[in-house]
Order: structure tokens, then C-alpha cells, then sequence
């Protein structure tokens, strides 16, 4: 098994088997082995003990006739003292031995139980606990491909399917093979002859239950998705009513619904007829009949006598319970192995990055250099063919549209992303020679929808420091303009982020994602500042704070405001993943349609387009 | 069992039915089907007079075996085998035309339950979350639905009890009360279960969610942790949460595992009880083996109805319960009612407020005693505070809430004498989130349109900023939006929505503008965007952008539902009244020379 690469490893835990979902499940179990093996044994003791009260029963049938034939025929001539001397009654030894054995097999019963539970419960967090690492681990790249939810669902619904899994899934499949195999032993020891239908119904319950749930598994499979995709449909009209009801579109939106709800209607029945056509119980009543009819005859040939039929017929019972089951452990099976596929999927994803331990450790200058880097994921190019130098300490504004790949290029220099063409140096040193957390350490990004962990204020500013004092934290925090604001919460500094009442504005959130930044005091500096819906005074305070963690790192700023923009030193025009424009305001205004574009609206006179140097100037300070 | 606590919150449109209303409703559902309901209800007392006739045969057969011989194995064997095939196919007739039943009866209530829901009013999904109501349509009239499988189930089981107490009577009348005497210790082994077992799946759901949620926050902000190379500090948190899960759960899990094993252990101690006294009678005369061995096999039939008897009325409340709730969704009133089916030839787009009145809720009085003239193909910019009652204004024109007094009219008609669908035909509308459909860019442009021609929607598209937001979409009119528009920008969203607007060709726009800033780039398109949709229309605008202030005709400046200013961008700020202070407030850093104005705030710092 070859060692992926991670960006995040825990040393203590355990490898498991990857090749595929069945033995993955199994590794997991393995690691509870002795539980597993302890459970399987306590079945086979409980299966062993409870048919074996069918036997005694059979046994005190025969006692009962035994003693009933002598006491009838004595009965006629002397009363019913007879009974009463009636020689070596065994009944209540039989009786008492009935009682014996159900209670034994009660308690095996519960131990196994309780040690599946516990194996269930154990690969569920076993489970767990392995996708959440892997998902540590994995690049960026690949968290940007998977959806928030989906990775939720796979962390609790799928871990619990496998927990269904086992409990009741296995306890099912341990109890139709058991459940089928020891009644049989028994009533092959009664005697051969007899085990010959319950064999034949055996083999032909395993060919109609093959059938059925290939039938099933389909149709159940599609309406699942059915209602699935009902829900989604109604769910979209619902939360775009407004558009819904502006167009005047509620018919169409209703005849929507209604083919939905009427394809998971037709659905629904075809399942119901399915079900209710399972043919292993009409075969288990007809085996009956033939059973009764075998044993029957053996009993006048005198090749069995009455206990042994009542015994029989008790054991056969014992059949019906393992073939009404089936109907669910099938599903619980194939729910289980599907969601440790889709886990085990995302735990074998590739991811491309690597800790770099051995790297490049240094302390941070902060000149930046793109060598025509590109960068794309399997389905199309992102950035194409970039290349600039800033120098240290310089601010560099990125404009471009939405999705133009702004936030992408600088997800490059702290290698959040790995470029798949060209070379990021930073100080001179190719990023991917760097030790990701030296080079991570001094390079701070503040993003557009800065992430606060539902922690304390405190515990937030110092996320990227745990050992800083609260007196480091109040200076960061005055820096960064948040303390004034922190200090207007009831708790403070200990204030827990998204609590009741609680709730920060977009620009507190920048302000303390800035104090987080002054307290880890990075080399280079990469601000998404493109925060929404601010009033002028928030962003005094927002202002200030940035120009003062400017001074003197390396800036990257993604903003939205024009005047911002036009006191950069660079300013770099992204359009469609390619650097249009590079240079300065007033050389970008003669030079870029793009850029002029920008500021056409505003009461600023343009200087005239000098065409011709649109193409020939696309990098302003060439490497 | 999680759904147990399953979608139990009350909301405000919630109302008590009484029993009888409740069934009244949930029969009138079945009569369509009354014929079949017939069928089913023969089949089941049929099927469980099947099933218990087959022991009955079994030990009388045993018997008669012993006394007559051969001659009756066969007729008994015949007899068993067709007994268990007929009540196959009877039961195969219950359950295939239960859930042909049950599958129409909740078609039925679903297609009801979603009219209803698009005949609300804004108001109604303001208050209530879409999930919600969405799992009411969905998932709570599937749960409505178990009643009728639980109560069929029930009644069939039932019936199988009763008619086998019924004939063990006949046979035994010390070994019946045996058998019966187990019963109470069975049920209420099962109900004293159901009291633990709500507790700990309580506290398995809570686990979960936190679980669930603090997967959340970590996938979430993924990129943060790996910034600041914290990854060993949020797996450490994790594997707290984690174990703590374990624990609950397999407490939770171990409550569930002992009930089985317990109550079969109660069973086994009333079998060992039947063989030893029904042994000894038997011994003792006046009764047969067969009789004795029914009883041991009648208990096996006996004992798994009771445990789910016990286990009825709950589910079948939960069910009942989830009945009231759709219902509720059904009857709730709409606000929103039209008076007339008026149409007019066509829209000007006047509009005219008059002494309206309006809240949203009957304490907070949005309008008192508001007058608005709106010439026709005016531009109206709305300023004011949060709450000030720019949004609601022009949600009373869409029509979209009922207002409380005065009048609202449009080309001098009363609003609520128009055919609503008519007149909304006639608005165009962008709200401040837009919303797109799981698509393309093409078929959300058509939205409003069904029938518009690939020509008409490429012609509206390039009407805005000359086509040029195309370019930046990677498959243009035909890129996929996503989910409600995920994958386009929220610039991007806007300018769909307007090229929506512009294909839609309305008398009236309303707009209420995106608070959230959009880069430059399309900052720039959507403003071209706006000039072509805003001109030769009536517009009122929500504003919250500085350029679209300034090139309103006329700025009406809101305080707590009142107009106390109005005019020109400079006029007003000329004044230096609220319309000053308001932009101070909102609009100062979007103008070009802020950065300028704060370098001198800083210098002279």
C-alpha cells in the first residue's frame, strides 16, 4: 500500500486497508477483533440453546404421551391414582431443563448484543475519526471541489449507515444463516431423512431471495431518489418564490410538483407490489405442508414417533423468522457498503501536497515572483501563463471580475494551491522547495468571508499563536481597530463567536481577522477585501487598520474599491485567468480598455488611449 | 426511531383539530377509495383467520394422528399447505392494494398541501423557514400516511390475537390465563423500554448534530486551520466530540439491543411455564398432546403483536400529529385577496399611494399615512435607514403583502381589483439576493418568458453592457448556474436577473439593490445593465449604490415610514439634512475620492 502524500498526519493512528470498501469495513473490525469474535461465538451458543427448546419440548411431548398412554389404559379400570405413580416422570426435569435453556440462551443473547452494539458503535467512530483526518489532510485544491454538506452527510449519515451496518445489518445475516443452519443440524440429528425438505426449502429460498432483491434494490433505489429529487424541486420554487410569484410562473411551478410527486407515487406502489409479492413465504407455507406430510408418514411407518414430529414441527417453525427478515437486511447491507464507498472515496482522493518537513526554512523578506505559472484543476485552465515581480514591501491591487481567478493567483504564494505550470518564488525560492509551515506561517490571508470558530474572541485572534498572552491579544486587537468594539460585548475577550446574540457584522469579523493577522505579524499580506454591505464609518476603521498592517510586508489587495485600487503600486487586470494589464493607475487609464472601463462612470477625466501599448506592455516589471 | 423527535416544531399557523374534525378530514382523503379499502379490510380478517387457523390444524392433526393413523396425513398436510398459500395471497392483495391506497392518498394531500403553499403570501414565507416547509409537503405527509399502515398492521395483528385467545378458550381455559398472564409483563416491559429509549435518543440526536456541526465549522474553514497550520489542535477538538458520540451511542445502542433478548427471555420463561402445567393436565386427562403443543406455538404468535401494540399509540399520534400539521398548512388563510379580475389593455406604470397603511406584524407599524405620486416612467431612488420602509413600498406594489388602510392604485386602478397574474406579468422585479434556478444562464433569462425565442433571450442579454458579462460566463448563454446560482457570481446573478427583467419587457421595475459590493469589472456592466432596463420605464429603486442615487430623477429620503425629503443628489445634500447624514453614513466610501479623504484624515492625525 503506497503512503499518500497529507498535509496533516496523526502519528498514533492506525493503517487501514483502502483496496476497497468490504475489506476496509473488515480492517475496521479487525481492529476489534476480539469483540467481533466474542459476538459471533455468543450467537452461535444463543442459536444453539434456543433450538435446542424445540428439541426438549419435543422430548416432554413424549413424556407427556408416554405416561398419557399408560394412564389411559389404566384410567377405564382405577381412576386416575395411577398417574400419580406413573414411573420415572421426566417432565419436570424436561420442564425445568426448557426453563434452563431459555434463559441461557436469553443471556448469550443479550452479551452478543451488546458486544455488536458496541462493534457497531466502534466502527462508527473508528470510521469517523479516519475521514476527518484524511479530510485534514487533504490540499485545498480538493476541499474546493467538495461540497460543505456533502462532506457533512459523509461524516454522519454515511459513518451511521455503517453503523446500521452491523447492527442490525450483520446481527440479520448472522441470523439467517444460523437461524437457517442450527434448527437444521438439530433436526438432522433427530434424524437424516427428515432434513430433507427444510435442505430443498433452504436452496430454494437462497434462488427467490437472489430474484427479489434484485427486483427490489432497482425500484427501491429509484424512489429514494424520487423523493429526493421532489424535495429538491420543492424546495428550489420555495426559496425562489418571490421570483416565482413576480414572473406570475405558480402554474408552472405546480405542474412541476405534480409530475414529481406522481413519478415517486408510481414508484412507491411498484415498490409496495414488490413486497408484497415475496415469495419465500409462500414456499415457507408449502414447505410446511410437505414437511408435516413427510414427517407425518415417517411417524405411521413407525420410523418416528410423536415426540420427534412435535419436535420436528417446533424446529421447522423455528424457519420462519429467518425468512421474513431478509426483506430488510438486504437494504441495510447495500445502504452501508454504498456510503463506505463513497467515504473510502474521498479518504483514496489524491491530494498533491506534502508537509515538507526537510524543506526551505527561512525568515521572510517578501519579494514575490510568478514565473509563467499557470494553474488548473482536471476540468479547464484557471490562471494561464502568468508572470510579475513585486518587490518587498510593495501593495499590489489584483481587479478582475468575479471567478477571473484573483483569489486564485494568490492562493499560489502561501501554496494553499500548487501551480501546474511555472515557478512561485518567493525571496527567490520556489514555494514547493519552501517547509509548508515556515512558509505558511509567514504569509497571512484575510479572506473575503472571513471563518471564525465558534470559540472565544481571544481563542479566535489567537488561532495561529495558542501560547499568546492576553496582553499580546489586546495589541493585536488595537491594531487591528477591533478592540473597542470587542470590549462592547458582555464577555469581552470571551465572547464566544456565533452564540446567541452574538452574531458579528461582516466588518467586526474583518477587524478581528485582521488582529489575527497583526498577532501571527506575517512577511506578506494577502487581503480579500471585497467585504459586503459596510456603512462609511465601519470602514474608517477597516481603512486604518490596513494601512497600518501594510507598513512594510508585502501587500496582495483584491478589493472593490476604486479609490483603493488606484493607490497601488501595481495594479494587476485579470481577466479570464490572464494578467491583461499590469502597471500603475495613470499608465493603466492610457493603456487598458478594461481598466478605463472601470472608471468611465466617474466624474474623472481620461486621458487619451494610447492603443498601440495595450499589447506591448503586458508586465510592468519584467522578471 | 430518530422520528421520534422528527420536524415536531410548532408554527404559528398551527391550529388543534378536534378528533372528529380530524378524521372527518383524514376519511374524506380514503373515499375515493372506498372499494378498495373494502377489499383490504376482507383480506386482512381473512388472511389472519388463516394464519391462525394453520396451528390449530397442525395439533389437531397430531392428534387425530394418533388415534386414526395414516388416513389423515395427507387431507391435514393439503389442508396446512393451501391454508398458508390463501393467506399468502391474501396478504399479497392487502399490502399491493394498501400501497396502491396509500400512494394516491398522499399524492392527493402532497399536490393539496403545495397549492396551498404557493397561494401564501410573501408574509407567510418570511416567517417560516422553506425547509420547513418543504418537509411539511414532503416528508410529514409520508409520515401521515404510517397511520393508515400502522392501524392496518394493528388491526390485522389484533385480529390474529383475539381469534387465537378466542379458540385456546375453548381448548384450555387455566392454560389461556396462562398465556394471558404474560401479556402485562410484556407490554409493559415494551413501554417502560419506549420512557428510556426517548431519553437516550435525545441525547444520540443532540450528539449528532453537534457532531454534524462540528464537522461544519472545520470543512468550513478548512482553509484557516491550514494558514495557520492548526490541523493537530481542530483534530484534537474532534476526537473530544467524537468519543463523547461514542459514548452516547452506544448507551443509546445498548438500551435498544437488551429490549430483544429480554422479552424473548420472557417468552421462553412462559413456554417453560405451558410444558410443565399444560404437561402435567395432559397427564392428567382433558387434554390432548396436540392441544398442549398449540398453546407452545400460540405463544410465539401471541407475544410479537403485543410488543408492538404497545408501541402503537405513540407512532400512530406522531402520524396523527404529522396529519394535523399538514392540514394546518392546507387551511392556513391567505392574506393576500383580490377583489376583482380586472385587466386593462395596457400599463403606463402610474402608481399612486394614498393613506396606506401597512405592517408587517400588527405591532410595528411600517407606513401610517403614506402619499407617493409616482409619475409614469419616473426613476424613484428610495434612501432611508434600515426599517425605514424603503422595501416594503415597493413590495406593496409587486403586491406581494396585504396592506392594512388607505389605497394603492396603478394607471388610477385599485391594485386589489387586478388579476394577479396579469399584473405581475406586468412588474419586473430584482431583489437583492437574486435567484436562479438549478439551470442555464439561458433558461433563467426565460424564466419569466416561456415562450421567448434563443433570439429574444441573446438579444436582451446583449443589451446589457453589450454582451460583454457573456464573455466571462465559460460556456456563455449556456453555462450551468448551479444551485439557486452558486456558481456565478453574485455581479453575474444580477445581471441575469436583469437580462430576466429585460426579455420580461415590464411598465414597472422594481429594484432592490444588492447591499453586498461587486467587483469593478461588473460594477461597471451592471451599471450599463441598469440604463438600459431603467429608461423609458417606471423604476423604483432601493438604493444602495451611490451611482445609481445620482442618476435617479427623483430621491425620496424615508424616516420611520414618512417622506421628509425629497430632490436632486445635490440639492439634497446641499441642504445638509438627513439625506446628508444618510450618506455620510452609507455612501461616502464608494465615491472615487475616499481614499484621498482618509490619507488627509490620517495626516492630520
Amino acid at each position: 500500500m503506497s503512503i499518500q502524500p497529507s498535509e496533516f498526519t496523526v502519528a498514533t493512528s492506525h493503517r487501514y486497508n483502502h483496496q476497497n470498501a468490504i475489506r476496509w469495513i473488515f480492517s475496521h473490525i479487525w481492529q476489534n477483533r476480539v469483540i467481533a469474535i466474542a459476538c459471533f461465538s455468543m450467537t452461535i451458543a444463543s442459536y444453539i440453546f434456543f433450538s435446542y427448546a424445540q428439541v426438549l419440548i419435543g422430548q416432554a411431548a413424549g413424556a407427556i404421551i408416554e405416561s398419557n398412554v399408560t394412564s389411559t389404559v389404566l384410567d377405564a379400570e382405577t381412576g386416575r391414582a395411577i398417574s400419580e405413580t406413573g414411573t420415572g416422570n421426566a417432565l419436570p426435569a424436561i420442564a425445568l431443563g426448557i426453563l434452563g435453556v431459555f434463559v441461557a440462551s436469553g443471556l448469550f443473547d443479550l452479551v452478543r448484543s451488546l458486544s455488536l452494539e458496541t462493534l457497531a458503535q466502534r466502527l462508527e467512530a473508528g470510521t469517523r475519526e479516519e475521514l476527518y483526518i484524511s479530510l485534514l489532510g487533504k490540499s485545498q485544491t480538493f476541499h474546493d471541489r467538495q461540497r460543505v454538506g456533502d462532506l457533512m452527510a459523509m461524516a454522519t449519515d454515511d459513518v451511521f449507515q455503517l453503523n446500521m451496518l452491523m447492527n442490525p445489518g450483520v446481527l440479520f445475516v448472522m441470523d439467517i444463516i444460523l437461524g437457517f443452519a442450527i434448527p437444521v443440524l438439530y433436526i438432522a440429528m433427530l434424524n437424516l431423512e427428515l432434513a430433507i425438505v427444510p435442505v430443498v426449502f433452504i436452496l430454494a429460498y437462497i434462488v427467490l431471495v437472489r430474484r427479489y432483491s434484485s427486483q427490489l434494490n432497482p425500484i427501491a433505489y429509484r424512489q429514494r431518489e424520487r423523493f429526493s429529487k421532489m424535495n429538491a424541486a420543492a424546495e428550489e420554487t420555495i426559496s425562489g418564490i418571490e421570483v416565482v410569484k413576480a414572473s406570475a410562473q405558480e402554474p408552472r411551478e405546480r405542474r412541476r410538483f405534480q409530475r414529481n410527486a406522481r413519478l415517486f407515487r408510481g414508484f412507491y406502489v411498484k415498490q409496495g407490489f414488490i413486497e408484497a409479492r415475496y415469495l419465500p413465504l409462500l414456499v415457507f407455507g408449502a414447505a410446511f405442508g410437505i414437511a408435516f406430510w413427510h414427517a407425518a408418514t415417517m411417524v405411521s411407518a413407525g420410523r418416528l414417533d410423536i415426540a420427534g414430529l412435535i419436535g420436528f414441527v417446533g424446529l421447522f417453525n423455528l424457519l420462519r423468522f429467518p425468512t421474513f427478515i431478509a426483506i430488510f437486511c438486504f437494504t441495510l447491507i447495500q445502504l452501508g457498503i454504498a456510503g463506505a464507498d463513497r467515504i473510502l472515496k474521498i479518504i483514496r482522493a489524491e491530494t498533491e501536497l506534502d508537509q515538507n518537513i526537510g524543506g526551505h526554512t527561512a525568515a521572510v523578506n517578501g519579494e514575490v515572483v510568478f514565473e509563467n505559472v499557470s494553474f488548473g484543476y482536471d476540468d479547464g485552465s484557471v490562471l494561464k501563463d502568468i508572470s510579475f515581480r513585486v518587490d518587498p514591501g510593495q501593495t499590489v491591487a489584483i481587479v478582475g471580475q468575479t471567478g477571473s481567478g484573483k483569489s486564485t493567483l494568490t492562493d499560489l504564494i502561501n501554496r494553499t494551491y500548487e501551480a501546474t505550470k511555472g515557478r512561485v518564488l518567493i525571496d527567490g525560492v520556489d514555494v514547493s522547495e519552501w517547509n509548508l509551515t515556515s512558509l505558511r506561517s509567514q504569509i497571512s490571508k484575510i479572506e473575503q468571508d472571513v471563518f471564525l470558530f465558534s470559540r472565544t474572541i481571544a481563542d479566535n485572534i489567537a488561532f495561529g499563536k495558542p501560547n499568546a498572552t492576553q496582553a499580546d491579544i489586546e495589541l493585536a486587537a488595537k491594531s487591528a481597530q477591533a478592540h473597542d468594539f470587542i470590549l462592547s460585548f458582555k464577555d469581552g475577550y470571551q465572547t464566544i463567536v456565533g452564540e446567541r446574540g452574538t452574531t458579528l457584522s461582516g466588518g467586526q469579523r474583518q477587524r478581528i481577522a485582521l488582529a489575527r493577522a497583526f498577532l501571527s505579524d506575517p512577511r506578506i499580506l494577502v487581503l480579500d477585501d471585497s467585504t459586503s454591505a459596510i456603512d462609511s464609518a465601519t470602514e474608517d476603521e477597516i481603512q486604518k487598520a490596513i494601512r497600518k498592517m501594510q507598513e512594510g510586508r508585502t501587500t496582495f489587495l483584491i478589493t472593490h474599491r476604486l479609490s483603493q485600487i488606484r493607490w497601488a503600486d501595481t495594479i494587476l487586470v485579470i481577466e479570464r485567468g490572464e494578467l491583461v494589464a499590469c502597471g500603475s493607475h495613470e499608465h493603466l487609464l492610457r493603456t487598458s480598455s478594461h481598466y478605463r472601463r472601470i472608471f468611465a462612470r466617474y466624474d474623472i477625466e481620461l486621458p487619451p488611449l494610447e492603443n498601440e501599448l495595450e499589447a506591448a506592455i503586458p508586465v510592468a516589471n519584467p522578471v | 426511531m430518530g422520528f421520534l423527535m422528527d420536524g415536531l416544531d410548532a408554527e404559528s399557523y398551527d391550529r388543534k383539530y378536534t378528533d372528529k374534525m380530524l378524521t372527518r378530514r383524514i376519511v374524506g382523503y380514503f373515499r375515493p377509495h372506498l372499494r378498495k379499502m373494502a377489499i383490504v379490510a376482507g383480506a386482512i380478517v381473512i388472511n389472519s383467520l388463516m394464519d391462525t387457523a394453520i396451528p390449530i390444524v397442525i395439533s389437531r392433526g397430531i392428534d387425530r394422528l394418533q388415534l386414526e393413523g395414516e388416513s389423515v396425513i395427507l387431507p391435514i398436510a393439503l389442508i396446512v399447505a393451501a391454508l398458508a398459500a390463501s393467506s399468502w395471497v391474501f396478504n399479497f392483495a392487502r399490502r399491493a392494494l394498501g400501497a396502491q391506497i396509500i400512494g394516491d392518498v398522499v399524492l392527493k394531500v402532497r399536490e393539496d398541501a403545495f397549492d396551498a403553499v404557493l397561494k401564501r403570501d410573501l408574509s407567510f414565507y418570511d416567517s417560516y423557514a422553506s425547509g420547513k416547509i418543504v418537509s411539511r409537503v414532503t416528508s410529514d405527509t409520508q409520515a401521515f400516511s404510517n397511520v393508515v399502515t400502522l392501524t392496518l398492521d394493528l388491526m390485522s395483528q389484533l385480529l390474529l390475537v383475539v381469534l387465537l385467545i378466542a379458540y385456546l378458550f375453548t381448548v384450555d381455559v387455566r392454560l389461556t390465563l396462562i398465556t394471558l398472564a404474560l401479556a402485562p409483563f410484556i407490554v409493559m416491559t415494551a413501554l417502560a423500554f419506549r420512557r428510556i429509549a426517548r431519553k437516550v435518543v435525545t441525547d444520540s440526536r443532540r450528539v449528532r448534530a453537534l457532531v454534524s456541526s462540528h464537522v461544519q465549522e472545520t470543512v468550513s474553514g478548512i482553509s484557516v486551520a491550514k494558514t495557520f497550520r492548526q490541523e493537530q489542535a481542530v483534530y484534537d477538538d474532534f476526537l473530544d466530540v467524537s468519543k463523547r458520540a461514542y459514548r452516547i451511542n452506544l448507551r443509546a445502542g445498548f438500551v435498544f439491543s437488551g429490549i430483544f433478548p429480554i422479552l424473548n427471555l420472557m417468552s421462553g420463561i412462559g413456554t417453560a411455564a405451558l410444558v410443565y402445567f399444560g404437561g402435567v393436565w395432559t397427564q392428567e386427562g382433558g387434554l390432548t398432546a396436540g392441544s398442549w403443543f398449540l398453546f407452545i406455538q400460540g405463544i410465539a404468535l401471541f407475544w410479537f403483536p403485543l410488543t408492538s401494540i404497545a408501541s402503537f399509540w405513540s407512532q400512530f399520534q406522531l402520524g396523527l400529529a404529522a396529519g394535523e400539521r399538514v392540514f394546518a398548512l392546507i387551511d392556513a388563510d391567505p392574506k393576500v385577496v383580490q377583489t376583482d379580475n380586472r385587466r386593462l389593455p395596457k400599463v403606463d406604470g402610474e402608481i399612486q399611494f394614498e393613506h396606506v397603511k401597512f405592517s408587517y406584524k400588527d405591532d410595528e407599524q411600517v407606513l401610517h399615512d403614506f402619499n407617493l405620486h409616482i409619475r409614469a416612467g419616473e426613476t424613484l431612488a428610495l434612501v432611508g435607514h434600515t426599517g425605514a420602509g424603503k422595501s416594503s413600498i415597493g413590495k406593496l406594489v409587486a403586491r406581494f403583502y396585504e396592506f392594512q388602510g388607505g389605497t394603492i392604485r396603478i394607471d388610477g386602478v385599485d391594485v386589489r381589483e387586478f388579476d394577479l397574474e396579469w399584473y405581475r406579468s406586468h412588474l419586473g422585479i430584482v431583489t437583492q439576493t437574486p435567484f436562479l434556478f438549478d439551470g442555464t444562464v439561458r433558461s433563467n433569462i426565460r424564466y419569466g418568458k416561456a415562450n421567448a425565442t434563443n433570439d429574444e433571450i441573446e438579444r436582451a442579454a446583449q443589451h446589457i453592457g453589450g454582451g460583454d458579462w457573456l464573455v466571462s460566463l465559460p460556456n456563455g448563454l449556456d453555462t450551468q448556474v448551479g444551485e439557486r446560482g452558486a456558481s456565478l457570481s453574485m455581479g453575474q446573478r444580477q445581471l441575469v436577473a436583469l437580462a430576466r427583467v429585460l426579455l420580461q419587457n415590464p411598465s414597472i421595475f422594481i429594484l432592490d439593490e444588492a447591499t453586498a459590493s461587486v467587483d469593478p469589472l461588473t460594477e461597471a456592466l451592471i451599471q450599463e445593465g441598469l440604463e438600459a432596463v431603467l429608461r423609458d420605464r417606471t423604476s423604483i429603486v432601493i438604493a444602495h449604490r451611490l451611482s445609481t442615487i445620482k442618476d435617479a430623477d427623483r430621491i425620496i429620503v424615508l424616516r420611520e415610514g414618512d417622506i421628509i425629503e425629497q430632490g436632486s443628489h445635490d440639492s439634497l445634500l446641499e441642504q445638509g439634512g438627513h439625506y446628508a447624514e444618510l450618506y455620510n453614513t452609507y455612501f461616502r466610501h464608494q465615491s472615487l475620492e475616499y481614499m484621498e479623504q482618509m490619507l488627509e484624515l490620517a495626516g492630520a492625525d
